[in-house]
């Protein structure tokens, strides 16, 4: 491949990448993006967020009908094809990143696949995937480089029986026995699956509850819920071994509740995921990368290098797809001399866990402890029709408001559909509307979404649906 | 490779989508610092938006007759022989937000103050062989923390260069609108007025006509100048209730005085004329009578006394009336004056005015002395609250108590702002003007 130049090189074409790339070229500027895997879209359409659901969508739709068997509707087991499961998931998959490389084409945006690090503040050499390498000089530049799983140490290396979030998605077999190290969102998500599809699921997690960080009220659900269905959840519990033996791994726990040694068919890594900063040859560009490996950026994406940009997990946390989306808009808009900002006063988080958590803005626990004096309504899912008719009742809303302006500052959610239902305390939260604000706002009745007005009402103290003694 | 450059508009003053009315170079010209770039027709005024470095041009942003606003790319510029390694960012790029180390945080307008000032340092052009600046980063505050106003509005503010924290909302709950916003960047003295007229649902259209029924008819546009101050001249006749005061002053000393210089003055290549003593005449009523030196608030409840005495001087140029504006007249000298006014009607009439030369006004003088005429009524330049008109000087027989003897009478015409200035305080000003004209010894008091 000859040398290549680019106006806008971008590196990495994972949703921020391919965001910023794809803004940038509608603005005018002649754009690069280099990737090194074969389809773009990186971790979230190809090893993440797209896959997972397809197969969180599976599992869903085994747990309802074994829901509905207690109320007059029985189908049986159902019969599982792993072939057939995957095949339709990587058909999702194909679909998407198919419209991605369309959506490049039309844009005129190169693409260039291979492994690329800095050789200098204005150059960047590909590795190519078909062999070979190329340069590609560039005026202005985006670091998109993403983030990878972290790994233990103590692990045995290269036993297939040991897994990473990548390695759980391609669904090669169902354990009998699973242990998930790691009580976070994608070790939750990746154990509703594989419960679902008939493992039995052990969950270990280093702090005291799951999801760690997360308002207590909004996992109790969730915890209540899975204790019950997986074999075991050791929180306070540390993994302090694993030995690989024939029979299976067999793994040293340290934790109040948990076992000396237990042994399973799996193991799924879901510690937390690295940022590649230190990847990418980032000081031959005299980008200042941290220990971590996070690249830091001003509002405007800016590295300390007035020229390159950098976006996504590799800038910090939260490393979510939909936040990598926004600062590439941010950076390709500021190359093209408009004067954005990444300014969100809310970024969303989902869990697709069964029960979905879902939350944005300031949790209880960060306003108790900055010591910000809120308000909160919360309305219990059991008092509402439309959760009940779903076949469930232990969801919450529950909306924080600042006490002085009384504007919605944070929002968190359980239940089925969180994930969807969070979207209107965003945008309550980006437009500074007041319990009033959604209070009055008539919410379709009956659906899920009508508890964020109910709990905005019980705020309010115009709630009907609840009796709730006077403030 | 050489750093690419973006020159654009840079903050001239307070204008926005103004027309690009020349081009000076085109791709590949190689410019030194200074060049003209591009040439803006603003305000009735022209200006050059010159090269910040040495360089080569590179792709054009702009074509004639684009509108632009501050911040509007113009073009690149390849800034000769440049290939070094930027130095790391600098708060200067992005001012952080205010925290409690910071001295400023307390006071928010000092805050915004010292933001916009490091926000200024940032929109500089670089030295030759610097890195490329985008001034992008410069245009705004961060975050706007804490303001009641929506993303888009968010957006919407930075595109313009508006600080959202110093402004007050009007939506519900004092949520900053878009029209908010938009209102904001047109100023305090441009939108109350706007906002009167849309509030009463505007003024009678005059029906059109088709004139070509009664006879053969021309349609030939308005010059740029003219399309330019009708809608501030027609602001001005709405808003500001107006009143004449009409008098005279017999400057027949005066005259005899002003040709006495204007000789001497020949000879050093400019005029001494009566607008130079109208000048020093109205500077000095200005003081005795403050209240000509004021504007109304936006909220037209106090006063906003001036105690600078800046005079716009209405000058006629073949493309039509601009107003150019002598400042400090109160330091300055009949010669001097004559002087700066000589020099400031020629740039006027040449359209070589810079924006500076036309703001900052606190009284205007219109002048029809060369023409004749026994008096007519000068609209007030709003915000500013009076305007003297003046008409030809006439050699009058005036009865001086036993006999009548020929004196040279100026008619005067001093329109006022009602809501500010009443007819008796008009007449003492005026009265005050044409004592003070009458001997030119109390003028070099």
């Amino acid at each position: 491949m000859e040398n290549q130049t680019a106006e806008v090189l971008v590196l990495g074409g994972g949703p921020g990448g391919y965001t910023a790339a794809f803004r940038a070229a509608d603005l005018g500027q002649r754009v690069v993006l280099v990737d090194r895997e074969e389809a773009l879209g990186g971790v979230c359409l190809n090893v993440g967020c797209i896959p997972s659901k397809a197969l969180l969508h599976a599992a869903k739709v085994i747990a309802e009908t074994k829901e509905m068997s207690e109320h007059g509707i029985a189908f049986g087991a159902p019969a599982i094809d792993l072939d057939q499961l995957r095949a339709w998931k990587q058909g999702v998959v194909g679909r998407l990143t198919g419209g991605l490389a369309g959506l490049a084409k039309q844009r005129k945006v190169t693409t260039i696949r291979g492994y690329g690090r800095f050789t200098s503040p204005r150059q960047l050499r590909v590795e190519l995937a078909e062999g070979g390498t190329t340069t590609v000089g560039f005026e202005q530049a985006i670091i998109a480089a993403g983030s990878e799983a972290l790994t233990l140490p103590f692990m045995p290396a290269s036993d297939p029986r040991v897994i990473d979030s990548t390695g759980a998605l391609e669904l090669t077999e169902i354990p009998r026995r699973l242990l998930v190290i790691g009580g976070g969102i994608i070790g939750l998500e990746m154990a509703t699956v594989y419960h679902e599809l008939g493992a039995n699921i052990t969950v270990v997690e280093l702090l005291d509850q799951l999801i760690p960080g997360t308002d207590k009220d909004l996992i109790s659900p969730l915890t209540k819920r899975i204790t019950r269905q997986y074999e075991n959840i050791y929180v306070k519990t540390k993994v302090t071994g694993v030995q690989a033996g024939p029979e299976g791994l067999t793994v040293s726990f340290d934790g109040p509740k948990a076992p000396a040694t237990d042994t399973f068919d799996r193991i799924l890594v879901a510690v937390g995921r690295s940022p590649n900063g230190k990847l990418i040859g980032a000081e031959q560009a005299g980008v200042a990368v941290d220990d971590r490996g996070f690249i830091g950026v001003s509002k405007q994406m800016r590295t300390n290098v007035e020229h390159i940009f950098a976006i996504g997990d590799v800038v910090g946390q939260p490393m979510l797809a939909h936040k990598a989306m926004h600062e590439g808009k941010v950076a390709a808009e500021v190359i093209a001399g408009k004067n954005s900002f990444f300014d969100a006063r809310a970024i969303p988080s989902v869990a697709y866990t069964d029960p979905e958590v879902a939350w944005a803005g300031v949790t209880e626990n960060e306003a108790r402890a900055a010591g910000v004096t809120y308000g909160k309504g919360v309305f219990p899912w059991a008092a509402s029709g439309r959760s009940l008719t779903l076949g469930r009742s232990e969801g919450l809303t529950k909306v924080l408001f600042d006490e002085e302006s009384g504007r919605v500052i944070g929002c968190g959610i359980t239940g089925p559909n969180a994930g969807e239902l969070i979207a209107e305390a965003v945008l309550a939260i980006e437009m500074g509307a007041d319990a009033a604000d959604i209070a009055l706002s008539i919410h379709p009745h009956p659906t899920l979404s009508e508890t964020v007005g109910l709990a905005a009402e019980a705020f309010e103290g115009t709630i009907t649906d609840l009796y709730l003694p006077r403030r | 490779m050489a750093a690419a450059t973006e020159v654009s508009v840079p903050d001239l003053g307070d204008f926005a989508e103004v027309p690009v009315i020349e081009i000076h170079v085109a791709a590949g010209d190689v410019v030194s610092a200074e060049d003209p770039l591009v040439t803006l027709e603003s305000d009735k005024a022209t200006m050059d938006i010159p090269a910040p470095a040495a360089g080569t041009v590179g792709e054009l942003r702009v074509k004639v007759g684009d509108l632009v606003s501050r911040g509007s790319p113009l073009l690149l510029l390849e800034v000769g022989g440049t290939d070094v390694e930027p130095p790391p960012l600098t708060d200067q790029q992005e001012p952080p937000a205010p925290d409690a180390a910071d001295p400023d945080a307390a006071d928010p307008v000092a805050a915004a103050a010292s933001r916009s000032a490091a926000a200024a340092q940032a929109a500089m052009p670089a030295p030759a062989g610097g890195p490329p600046v985008t001034a992008v980063e410069a245009g705004a505050p961060d975050g706007f923390e804490g303001v009641h106003a929506g993303p888009g509005v968010r957006r919407l503010a930075r595109e313009l260069g508006l600080d959202l924290s110093v402004l007050s909302g009007t939506g519900p709950k004092g949520r900053i609108t878009k029209e908010d916003v938009i209102a904001g960047v047109r100023g305090p003295a441009a939108s109350p007025a706007d906002a009167v007229v849309a509030a009463v649902g505007g003024i009678p259209e005059v029906p059109a006509q088709d004139f070509s029924k009664f006879g053969p008819v021309e349609v030939r546009p308005l010059s740029r100048i003219q399309r330019l101050s009708g809608p501030v001249l027609h602001r001005s006749w709405l808003n500001v209730p107006h009143v004449t005061q009409n008098d005279e002053a017999d400057i027949t000393d005066l005259d005899a005085y002003r040709r006495e210089l204007d000789a001497a003055a020949k000879t050093d290549g400019y005029r001494v004329t009566l607008l130079a003593f109208l000048m020093k005449a109205s500077v000095s009523a200005l003081r005795e009578f403050p209240k000509f030196n004021s504007s109304l608030t936006p909220t037209k409840d106090a006063l906003i006394y001036k105690s600078y005495y800046h005079l716009g001087i209405a000058v006629d140029t073949p493309e039509g009336l601009v107003v150019p504006v002598i400042r400090d007249v109160d330091r300055k000298g009949i010669t001097e004056l004559s002087a700066e006014l000589g020099a400031v009607s020629a740039r006027a009439r040449d359209g070589k005015l810079d924006l500076a030369d036309l703001q900052g006004a606190c009284f205007t003088i219109s002048s029809l002395g060369g023409i004749g005429g026994t008096s007519f009524t000068p609209i007030v330049n709003a915000p500013e609250v009076a305007i003297l008109g003046v008409v030809r000087s006439k050699m009058t027989p005036v009865w001086d108590g036993s006999a009548f003897v020929p004196r040279l009478m100026l008619p005067v015409s001093l329109s006022y702002d009602h809501r500010v200035i009443d007819g008796a305080l008009a007449a003492r000003f005026a009265r005050y003007l044409c004592h003070l004209l009458e001997d030119v010894r109390r003028l070099v008091l």
